[in-house]
C-alpha cells in the first residue's frame, strides 16, 4: 500500500501513495497531491489510503446551517473523544452559522491543510481531519489523545529532596516539565525529526544566551544525519550521537527527572527531548558529573561533600577491591600481614578454585541475581535476595566451594557499585572490574596499575560532543573543583562550569556576603 | 590561522609533560649515585644541576619561540634546506625512540626485578604497550591530559617518604662542604643528566595555549623536578649514614620497605608498582614524539600505525636482545650523550643561529 521513497533517491520526508490497481481510481497519488473539491471524491480516496486501518472512523453528517455534506476523519485511539463529540461534532451539528465565516470549533489549535501528505500525517498523528463539501481544502483539529500515563515520580532515579514528578512518554508534556522550572525567553527550544517510519521529533532544550554554539551546531549535525527506520528509546538515540560507541563509559548522561535536567540546562548544557520515551537526554557530560545527583544540592553541603567523596570511594572500591584481592592472595601476599594472611588461608583451606576463578564466579553469579531481580515481578523478586542470600552465600561457604572471605569481597562490592547514582556509569565499571581481576590474575599488582593506566589514558582520551571528558581534572579547572570531588557552599559556586563550553557567564551573585 | 587549534595543550599540561619526561626510574639510585660522588653534599650538586637545566631550557624557549607556530620539523627545514633537516630531524627521531627503548627496557627490569621474576621480558613490555598505545595514538593533547591526571594521581607518594624521617638523623648533613666543592661540582653532571627530558618541550611548544607563560611552565617544570629529586635525596642522606647509602643501589626502594601498617606489610610493593604510572609518563612522550618526527618526515597526518610499529620495534627487541641491568646501564650512558647534545648544545646553538639566519635573509631581501 505504501511505497517509501529509498533513502539513496535523495528525498526522505514524504511518503508515496498509490492506490491499489482493483481500484476505480486508476490515477496515482502522491504526498504533495491537494485535496479535491467533492466530498464524496476524498472520502473514497482515505478508504483507499487506509484501507488496511480499519479501526478509521469517518463520520458522515450534515452541517447543521446549510445542510452541506461534510466528513470528520479521526483514528479513535489517538483522540480523545470528549473533545471530537463536545467540541467538534455538537457546534457543528447543532449550531447555525455560515460557512464561508469562521467554523463554531471549540478547538485551540486548528489549521487548514491542503496535501493528502497533512492528511495523512494529521490522521496518523492523532489529529481528526475536517472535510466539507465543496471545499478543496480540509482542517486539522487538534484532539490528540492518546493512552497516556499519569506524571508519576521517577522510578529509577530516587532522591530524597527532589520533586516527585518523573518524565512521561509524551515529549510536549517533558518539554512543560522543563518549561514549568524555566519559564523564559531565552530557553530555546530547536525541533528536528528522525526516523523514516516511526518520524520521532525530537527537541533540543538549552539556555541560548549560556550554552556553546559549537556544541550546538555540533549535536544538531549528528541528530540530522541519522537515517532509520524508527528510534525507540533514548539509548538508541545515544548510541548514534555518542563520540566513541566503543568505549564503556557512557558520555550522555540519562535522566528521568526533570530538576536534574533543568540543573544542567542552566549550567550551560543541552537537554534532548525524546518522543515517547519517558527519560530525557543530557550532553556534554564528563566524568564526574555522573557521580552528582540532584540531592547534592537539596541537603546540606557538609554532608553532601561527605557523600560525594563516599561515592568515588565506592568507585574505587568497585574498581579494584575484588582485583586486589586476587592480586594479594594469589601473587603479592607479602603485602597482607601474616596473622590476617593466616586466617584468610584459613578461610580458603576447603576452597577447590584459584583465587581468580573464585572471585570470578562469585562476580557473576551476583551479576546473575542482580540482572534475575531486575527482570522478574516485584513479588517473586524478594526470593531472589533470599536464594542469594541464604542459599548461595550461606551454603556455598558450608560446603566449601567459596571462602567467607570472598562473600565479604562479593558483598562490599556489590553494596559500593549501587552506590553512584547514575546506572550507565554503574554498570560500566561493574563491567570494567572483570578485566581488573583478569589483570590482577596474570601480573598482580602491576597488572592492576597498567589496568588503570588504560582506563585513565582511555578516559582523558574520551570527549563528549567535543569537550574534553575528563575536565575538571584534565584539563584542569580550579572553578569547576568546586562542584567535582567536594561540593561547596552554593553561594561560591559563582560561575557555569567552563567544561560545558558554556559562555562562561556569571551564575549568581553576592549572595550571602555580610551577615 | 593556528595550525593545531584541536591539539593545543594548557600550561598546566606543558608543565607536566615536561615534569613527567623527566622524573622516571633514575631518582631511585640517585642518591646512591650522588653520595659515592659528592658525600652528603650530594643535595647541592642537583640545585646547580637544576640551575644549568633551566638556563638551557630558557635557551630552548627562546628558540622555539623564534617561529612560535612552526615545529622543531619545519624550523630544521628553513634553517638547514631540506635534506639536511630531514638527516636533523631523523636524529631527533632515532634519539627518541632510543630514549623511548631505554626507559621501558628500565621499567622492565625493575617490574621484573620486584614484581615478576618469571614473567619473560617481552611480556611485560607487551603489558606496559596496552595503555602506551591507548594514550600515545591520539594527539598531543592527551597527551598533556594523562600527565596532567597521573601526577595529581601520584602526588601523594611523597607523603610517604615522610614515615622514615622521624628516625632520620639530621646531623648526617653537617658539616656543609666538607670537603670543598671539588666533590661536588664532580657530581653535577650526574645530576644534570637526571634534568634529560626538557627537551621534548621543543616539539610541545607550538602546541602551547599561553605561549607568553612557556618560560615560566618550563621553569616551573623543572623546579617541580628539583624538589623531588632534592625531597628524596634529603629524605634517604637523613635515614642512611653517609658509609651506608653506597651499599644500596636504589637507597630509595631500601627506605620504602621500612613504611609498614598494622594492616598492610610491604607497603613498598604497592607504592612501586604506583609508581609505574610515573615512569609511564616519562616513556608516554618518547613513544609518541619519535612516531610523531616519523609522520612528519613522510608528511603524515596520522601517527598512530607508527606507533604500533614501534611498539613492536620495542618489543622484538627485548625479545631477541634479552637485555640485563648491564646492557640498560650502557644504553642509558649513550642516551644520556645524546641528551646532553640535543638539550644542553642544540638549543643555544638553534638560538644563535636563528640570529644570523635572520640578519642574513634580511640583508638578501633588501
Amino acid at each position: 500500500m505504501f511505497d517509501f521513497l529509498k533513502p539513496s533517491k535523495g528525498k526522505r520526508s514524504f511518503l508515496h501513495k498509490q492506490v491499489s490497481t482493483h481500484s476505480n481510481l486508476q490515477k496515482k497519488m502522491s504526498a504533495d497531491d491537494v485535496l479535491d473539491s467533492d466530498l464524496s471524491q476524498n472520502t473514497e480516496i482515505l478508504q483507499q489510503v487506509f484501507s488496511q486501518a480499519p479501526d478509521l472512523v469517518i463520520r458522515c453528517f450534515s452541517i447543521n446551517a446549510s445542510k452541506t455534506d461534510a466528513a470528520l476523519v479521526y483514528l479513535p485511539g489517538l483522540t480523545n473523544k470528549d473533545a471530537i463529540q463536545n467540541h467538534v461534532l455538537k457546534p457543528l451539528m447543532s449550531s447555525s452559522f455560515e460557512l464561508d465565516k469562521e467554523l463554531p470549533i471549540t478547538i485551540g489549535d486548528v489549521e487548514v491543510v491542503e496535501t493528502w501528505g497533512q492528511v495523512e500525517s494529521a490522521i496518523l498523528g492523532g489529529d481528526s481531519v475536517l472535510l466539507i463539501n465543496g471545499q478543496n481544502t480540509g482542517y486539522r483539529l487538534d484532539t490528540k489523545g492518546w493512552p497516556q500515563r499519569e506524571v508519576s515520580d521517577p522510578q529509577n532515579e530516587i532522591s530524597l529532596k527532589g520533586a516527585h514528578q518523573g518524565f512521561v512518554e509524551t515529549g510536549t508534556q517533558n518539554i512543560a516539565l522543563i518549561r514549568r522550572y524555566i519559564p523564559h525567553h531565552e530557553l530555546m527550544l530547536k525541533e528536528m525529526t528522525i526516523g523514516l517510519r516511526g518520524k520521532t521529533k525530537v527537541s533540543l532544550l538549552y539556555l541560548r544566551d549560556v550554552a556553546s554554539d559549537d556544541v550546538l551546531r555540533e549535536l544538531e549535525t549528528r541528530i540530522q544525519n541519522i537515517t532509520v527506520d524508527a528510534i525507540i528509546n533514548t539509548g538508541e538515540l545515544i548510541e548514534f550521537i555518542e563520540d566513541n560507541p566503543y568505549s564503556p563509559f557512557p558520555q550522555i548522561m540519562l535522566t528521568e527527572r526533570p530538576d536534574t535536567a533543568v540543573s544542567h540546562i542552566l549550567q550551560g548544557r543541552f537537554v534532548i527531548v525524546l518522543d515517547r520515551s519517558p527519560s530525557v537526554l543530557i550532553a556534554p557530560t564528563n566524568f564526574m558529573s555522573f557521580f552528582q545527583a540532584v540531592d547534592d544540592y537539596g541537603t546540606r553541603w557538609l554532608l553532601s561533600t561527605f557523600i560525594r567523596v563516599s561515592r568515588f570511594l565506592a568507585f574505587i572500591i568497585t574498581l579494584f577491591f575484588p582485583a586486589s584481592y586476587v592480586a594479594f592472595i594469589s601473587y603479592n601476599f607479602e603485602v597482607i600481614p601474616m596473622e590476617l594472611l593466616l586466617s584468610i588461608a584459613e578461610s580458603r583451606i576447603q576452597v577447590p578454585f584459584a583465587p581468580v576463578l573464585e572471585a570470578v564466579i562469585m562476580e557473576t553469579i551476583l551479576e546473575l541475581m542482580r540482572e534475575a531481580a531486575l527482570r522478574l515481578p516485584t513479588p517473586i523478586g524478594q526470593t531472589i535476595g533470599i536464594v542469594g542470600g541464604i542459599i548461595i552465600g550461606q551454603a556455598a561457604v558450608a560446603v566449601g566451594i567459596v571462602s567467607n572471605i570472598m562473600i565479604i569481597v562479593v558483598a562490599v562490592t556489590a553494596i559500593a557499585s549501587y552506590n553512584i547514582p547514575n546506572y550507565d556509569m554503574s554498570s560500566a565499571i561493574r563491567l570494567l572490574r572483570f578485566p581488573m581481576m583478569l589483570a590482577a590474575a596474570m601480573f598482580g599488582v602491576v597488572g592492576i596499575v597498567i589496568g588503570w593506566m588504560t582506563i585513565v589514558g582511555h578516559l582523558v582520551s574520551l570527549e563528549s560532543l567535543g569537550t574534553p571528558y575528563g575536565t575538571p581534572l584534565a584539563p584542569f579547572r580550579f572553578a569547576d573543583m568546586k562542584d567535582a570531588f567536594l561540593r561547596f557552599p552554593l553561594w561560591t559556586m559563582k560561575s557555569r562550569p567552563k567544561g560545558t563550553g558554556a559562555i562562561p557567564t556569571i551564575r549568581q551573585g553576592r549572595n550571602r556576603t555580610k551577615r | 590561522m593556528k595550525k593545531y587549534a584541536f591539539n593545543e595543550i594548557t600550561v598546566m599540561q606543558y608543565i607536566f609533560l615536561i615534569n613527567g619526561a623527566q622524573v622516571g626510574t633514575g631518582v631511585l639510585s640517585l642518591p646512591r649515585i650522588l653520595a659515592e660522588k659528592a658525600g652528603t653534599d650530594g643535595w647541592i650538586a642537583i640545585i646547580i644541576g637544576w640551575l644549568c637545566s633551566v638556563s638551557a631550557s630558557i635557551f630552548l624557549v627562546k628558540a622555539a619561540a623564534k617561529y612560535p607556530e612552526d615545529t622543531l620539523y619545519e624550523i630544521l627545514i628553513r634553517f638547514f634546506g631540506k635534506i639536511l633537516g630531514k638527516v636533523l630531524i631523523s636524529v631527533y627521531m632515532v634519539y627518541f625512540a632510543f630514549s623511548a627503548w631505554t626507559i621501558l627496557v628500565n621499567a622492565c627490569l625493575y617490574i621484573k626485578a620486584w614484581f615478576l621474576p618469571k614473567t619473560p621480558e617481552y611480556i611485560v613490555l607487551l603489558l606496559f604497550s596496552i595503555p602506551t598505545f591507548v594514550i600515545a595514538r591520539n594527539g598531543l593533547r592527551v597527551l598533556g591530559r594523562y600527565s596532567e591526571l597521573s601526577f595529581y594521581m601520584v602526588i601523594w607518594i611523597p607523603l610517604f617518604l615522610l614515615i622514615p624521617l622521624k628516625d632520620g638523623n639530621w646531623l648526617h648533613f653537617l658539616p656543609l662542604l666538607k670537603e670543598g666543592w671539588r666533590p661536588v661540582l664532580s657530581a653535577v653532571p650526574t645530576t644534570v643528566t637526571s634534568f634529560l627530558g626538557f627537551e621534548v618541550a621543543f616539539f610541545f611548544y607550538p602546541f602551547l595555549q599561553k605561549k607568553q607563560h612557556a618560560v615560566l611552565g618550563i621553569t616551573i617544570a623543572n623546579t617541580l623536578t628539583i624538589l623531588f629529586y632534592v625531597f628524596v635525596t634529603f629524605v634517604c642522606y637523613a635515614y642512611f649514614s653517609p658509609d651506608g647509602i653506597i651499599e644500596f643501589n636504589q637507597p630509595v626502594l631500601n627506605l620504602l620497605k621500612l613504611i609498614e601498617f598494622r594492616f598492610l606489610e610491604r607497603f613498598d610493593m604497592v607504592l612501586l608498582a604506583v609508581y609505574l604510572i610515573v615512569v609511564s609518563t616519562a616513556w608516554i612522550p618518547y613513544v609518541y614524539l619519535a612516531p610523531f618526527c616519523f609522520s612528519q618526515l613522510l608528511g603524515k597526518q596520522d601517527h598512530s600505525n607508527y606507533v604500533i610499529i614501534l611498539l613492536l620495534i620495542i618489543i622484538g627487541m627485548v625479545f631477541w636482545l634479552d637485555p640485563t641491568w648491564n646492557d640498560s646501564e650502557g644504553w642509558q650512558k649513550m642516551v644520556v650523550k645524546g641528551g646532553l647534545g640535543l638539550a644542553f648544545v642544540a638549543p643555544p646553538f638553534l638560538w644563535v643561529y636563528s640570529w644570523i639566519y635572520e640578519k642574513f635573509r634580511r640583508r638578501v631581501s633588501h
